[in-house]
C-alpha cells in the first residue's frame, strides 16, 4: 500500500492538477467574449457598458472589448476571413453599415444569421436593409446616422427667419434662406468640403435611392434623386452661400468657430456642436430640407454601424443573447448611452425612455432626441451594395466638374462611367 | 565683368532653397509639439501658438493608454527584432561575400527579387503560417517575419567588400576558425556598419504597423503605433492627446539617432578605415 501510494501519488496528484487547471481555464475561456470596433470614446466606451451590463445577470460571462482603427478593425476582419483561421476571429465584430453587405456577400456563412432570435420589427427599417442578404438578417443594428439640420437660431433670427420658417422647407427654400442669410449678417449657410460626398448621400437617400439599386446594379444615370442631388449642391455652389471646407477637421471648424448659420448631418454630431458651452441656446434643430422630386422625404441617414457575430465564434450562443438582450431589448441601456455618449441607438422603443423625453437646454429646449426619434423610423430604406466606397469616389471625382458648369447629365454620366471601370 | 551680385545670386537661391526644405521637414515636428500643448479644439482652428492644455493632454493620455504596458510591448518587439536580424542578416552577408560560387550568387539574387513583392501581398500566407504555428497574438510572430531582412543582408554585403581579406587570411595563420573570425575580427572592425544598420532595423520595427496589426489580437499585446492609430481614428479625435502620443512614441527613435549619429554616418560613408 505505502508503495502503491508512493510511487502512484504524483502520477494521480499531477492528474488531478491538470484536470483542476483544465476545467479552470475552460471555465475562463469558454464565457469571454472578444469584440473588435473601433472609437474608444464611443463604440468601445458603449461595448464596454453593455458588457458590464450583462455580467451583472450573467456572472459567467466576461467581455475583452478590443479597441482598434476602424480602418485596421476592416484590414484585421478581411485578413482572418480571407485566411480562414478562424481561431483569429473575434466574437463580436463592428462593421459600418456602408461595408456591411461587402462582408457578407463575400464570405458567405461567416456571420451568424440572427433572424429568428431577433425581433427585428421594433429596429428602425432602413437598419435592417443594410443587414438582410437572401432573405436572412445578420447582425445587431447599432448606432444610428439618422440627419438632421442644425442651425443657428441667432443668425436665422437676425435675417428675419423663426424657427418655424425651417421646418419641412425645400433646398431650393434653403438656398433662398441663405442667400438672406448672407446679405443680413455676413454668414455663410453651411460649410462644404467639395471633396466628400456625404451631402450627395444624404439628399440620395433621402428620396429612396442610392448608387445601386435593389439588385445591387449601379443606379446612376437613370438616378432621378441622384441627379436632383448634384443639381442641388451645383445649385448651392452657384448661389455661393457655402464656405468651402478642406477636410473634416476643417469642415467641423466652419460651424464650431461660429463661422456658418446651419449643419446638415447625422445626429452623432451633437456632440460636437454642443462641445461650444458660448454657443448654448443658439443652436435649433429641424429636419433636413427635401429635394423637389417624387418620393422626397426630411428624413435620411448619413453613416452609422452594426454588430456582427462571427459563424465561427465558440461563443456564438452567449455573444448571440448578449445582443439580443442588451441591444435588443435594454430600453435603460439606450438612455444611459444617449446621455453619456450621445449615441443614438435604432430601437425604436428606446425613445420612451427618460433620456429621449428630456428637453435639451442647448437647444432651447427642444425635445431634440424626441425629434430625431420620430426622424428615425421614417428614414427611406435603400441597398447600400458592396460598392458604396468606389461610387462615392467616383461622385467625389466629379464634384469639381459640376463646380465649372457641366450639364449634370454629362456629370452622370461620367460617374456612370467611373463606377462601371471600377467595379468590374 | 565680375561683379559682387553675379556671386551672390546663387548662394541666395541656394539657401533660399535649402531654408524651404529645412522648413518643409521640420515643420510637421513643430507642429507636433505645438499641438501637444493645445486643446483639441484650437488644432483644429488652426492655432500655430503654444497653448496651456500640456498637462492635460498629458494626463488624458495616461488615463486612456496603459503607457508602461504599451511601452514595454514595443521595446521587446523592437529589441528582439534588432538584435536577432542583426546577427542573422550580417552573418548572411558576409557569408554571401567571403565565400562565394554560382549558386550562391543566384540564391541572392533570388533573395533580392523578394524585395520586390509587396507586404500586402504576402501577408495573408503569413498570418495562415503564424495560425498554424499557433503565433496569432503573440510578439513572436511579430518578430519572426522580419529578421531575415533581405535589405540587410544586402547592406552588410555590400559593406564586406571593403573588409580587408588580409585581415581574414592573417587571423587563418593564428588559427582561428571561421566563427571566431568572424566574431572577433569581423564584428568589432565593422562596427559603424553595425550602428548604421542597427539605427535602420530599430527605426523599421519600432514604427512597425502593418505586421503588428495584422497579428496581435488584444488590448495587452498592442504596440504604440496601434495605440496611436486607434485614438487618431475616434469619430472625434483629441488630436492634443494623439500628439502626446506622438511625441513619446518619436522619443526612442530619436534618442537612438542622436547617440548614434557619428557611428550612423561613418557607417553610410564606409566602414572600414
Amino acid at each position: 500500500m505505502d508503495k502503491l501510494v508512493r510511487t502512484h501519488l504524483p502520477r494521480i496528484a499531477g492528474l488531478a492538477f491538470a484536470g483542476a487547471s483544465l476545467l479552470a481555464v475552460s471555465a475562463a475561456q469558454a464565457k469571454e467574449i472578444t469584440i473588435w470596433c473601433w472609437d474608444p470614446n464611443f463604440n468601445v466606451a458603449i461595448m464596454k457598458e453593455a458588457g458590464a451590463r450583462y455580467t451583472k445577470t450573467h456572472p459567467d460571462v466576461t467581455f475583452n472589448v478590443v479597441d482598434f482603427a476602424k480602418a485596421d478593425v476592416e484590414q484585421k476582419l478581411q485578413t482572418g476571413l480571407a485566411s480562414g483561421t478562424a481561431d483569429a476571429l473575434p466574437d463580436i465584430v463592428l462593421i459600418e453599415d456602408y461595408g456591411a453587405q461587402k462582408y457578407l456577400q463575400s464570405f458567405p456563412g461567416a456571420f451568424a444569421p440572427l433572424s429568428g432570435t431577433v425581433d427585428y420589427s421594433g429596429f428602425a427599417p432602413y437598419k435592417v436593409e443594410v443587414m438582410t442578404l437572401d432573405g436572412q438578417v445578420y447582425g445587431m443594428p447599432f448606432d444610428s446616422g439618422v440627419t438632421g439640420l442644425y442651425y443657428r437660431k441667432d443668425y436665422l433670427d437676425q435675417a428675419g427667419f423663426k424657427p418655424e420658417d425651417m421646418q419641412n422647407i425645400t433646398w431650393d427654400r434653403f438656398i433662398e434662406i441663405g442667400q438672406e442669410v448672407e446679405a443680413k449678417t455676413g454668414k455663410k449657410m453651411m460649410g462644404l468640403d467639395p471633396n466628400d460626398a456625404g451631402l450627395v448621400r444624404i439628399m440620395m437617400q433621402s428620396a429612396g435611392q442610392w448608387y445601386f439599386d435593389k439588385e445591387g446594379k449601379p443606379n446612376i444615370t437613370g438616378n432621378a434623386a441622384l441627379k436632383a442631388s448634384l443639381e442641388t449642391i451645383g445649385k448651392i455652389m452657384s448661389a455661393n452661400i457655402y464656405k468651402p471646407a478642406n477636410g473634416w477637421s476643417d469642415w467641423v471648424g466652419t460651424f464650431t468657430s461660429g463661422d456658418v448659420a446651419s449643419v446638415v448631418t447625422g445626429v452623432w454630431i451633437t456632440g460636437t456642436v454642443k462641445a461650444q458651452p458660448d454657443q448654448a441656446g443658439k443652436w435649433g434643430v429641424a429636419p433636413i430640407p427635401a429635394l423637389s422630386i417624387e418620393g422626397a422625404t426630411h428624413a435620411s441617414n448619413l453613416g452609422g454601424s452594426s454588430w456582427y457575430v462571427l459563424e465561427s465564434s465558440e461563443e456564438k450562443a452567449e455573444a448571440i443573447d448578449f445582443l439580443n438582450e442588451i441591444y435588443g431589448q435594454d430600453i435603460d441601456f439606450y438612455q444611459t448611452i444617449l446621455q453619456d455618449r450621445g449615441a443614438v441607438g435604432s430601437l425604436l422603443a428606446a425613445r420612451g425612455g427618460a433620456a429621449y423625453e428630456e428637453a435639451d437646454a442647448f437647444f432651447g429646449g427642444e425635445k431634440v432626441w424626441q425629434n430625431f426619434s420620430d426622424l428615425l423610423a421614417k428614414v427611406p430604406s435603400v441597398n447600400y451594395g458592396i460598392f458604396t466606397n468606389e461610387a462615392d469616389l467616383a461622385v467625389t471625382a466629379q464634384l469639381p466638374a459640376l463646380t465649372q458648369g457641366t450639364p449634370v447629365d454629362e456629370v452622370l454620366q461620367a460617374i456612370d462611367a467611373e463606377i462601371a471601370g471600377q467595379i468590374q | 565683368m565680375r561683379t559682387k551680385s553675379t556671386n551672390i545670386l546663387p548662394a541666395l537661391f541656394t539657401y533660399g532653397f535649402v531654408g524651404l526644405m529645412a522648413f518643409l521637414s521640420v515643420f510637421p515636428f513643430i507642429w507636433m509639439v505645438l499641438g501637444a500643448t493645445n486643446a483639441s479644439i484650437d488644432i483644429i482652428k488652426g492655432k500655430m501658438l503654444p497653448g496651456e492644455a500640456l498637462a492635460t493632454n498629458v494626463a488624458n493620455f495616461f488615463t486612456l493608454v496603459n503607457v508602461p504596458l504599451v511601452f514595454w510591448n514595443s521595446a521587446k518587439v523592437t529589441i528582439l527584432a534588432t538584435v536577432l536580424t542583426l546577427a542573422v542578416s550580417s552573418l548572411a552577408g558576409y557569408g554571401f561575400e567571403i565565400f562565394r560560387s554560382r549558386q550562391r550568387e543566384r540564391l541572392y539574387s533570388a533573395m533580392l527579387l523578394t524585395l520586390m513583392i509587396p507586404f500586402a501581398a504576402l501577408m495573408i500566407p503569413l498570418f495562415i503560417m503564424m495560425g498554424k504555428a499557433g503565433l496569432i497574438n503573440t510578439h513572436i510572430a511579430v518578430v519572426l517575419p522580419t529578421i531575415g531582412s533581405a535589405f540587410v543582408v544586402f547592406y552588410f554585403r555590400q559593406s564586406t567588400k571593403a573588409f580587408p581579406s588580409e585581415l581574414r587570411d592573417a587571423a587563418k595563420v593564428d588559427g582561428l576558425k571561421e566563427w571566431q573570425i568572424f566574431l572577433y575580427i569581423y564584428v568589432p572592425v565593422m562596427r559603424s556598419t553595425y550602428a548604421a544598420a542597427f539605427i535602420i532595423v530599430f527605426m523599421t520595427a519600432w514604427n512597425n504597423y502593418l505586421w503588428p496589426l495584422i497579428v496581435l489580437q488584444s488590448n495587452e499585446t498592442k504596440t504604440i503605433t496601434l495605440v496611436i492609430s486607434s485614438l487618431a481614428s475616434a469619430y472625434y479625435p483629441d488630436y492634443g492627446v494623439v500628439m502626446v502620443g506622438t511625441i513619446l512614441a518619436t522619443l526612442p527613435t530619436l534618442a537612438v539617432f542622436f547617440f548614434m549619429q557619428r557611428q550612423f554616418v561613418q557607417g553610410m560613408l564606409g566602414s572600414v578605415k
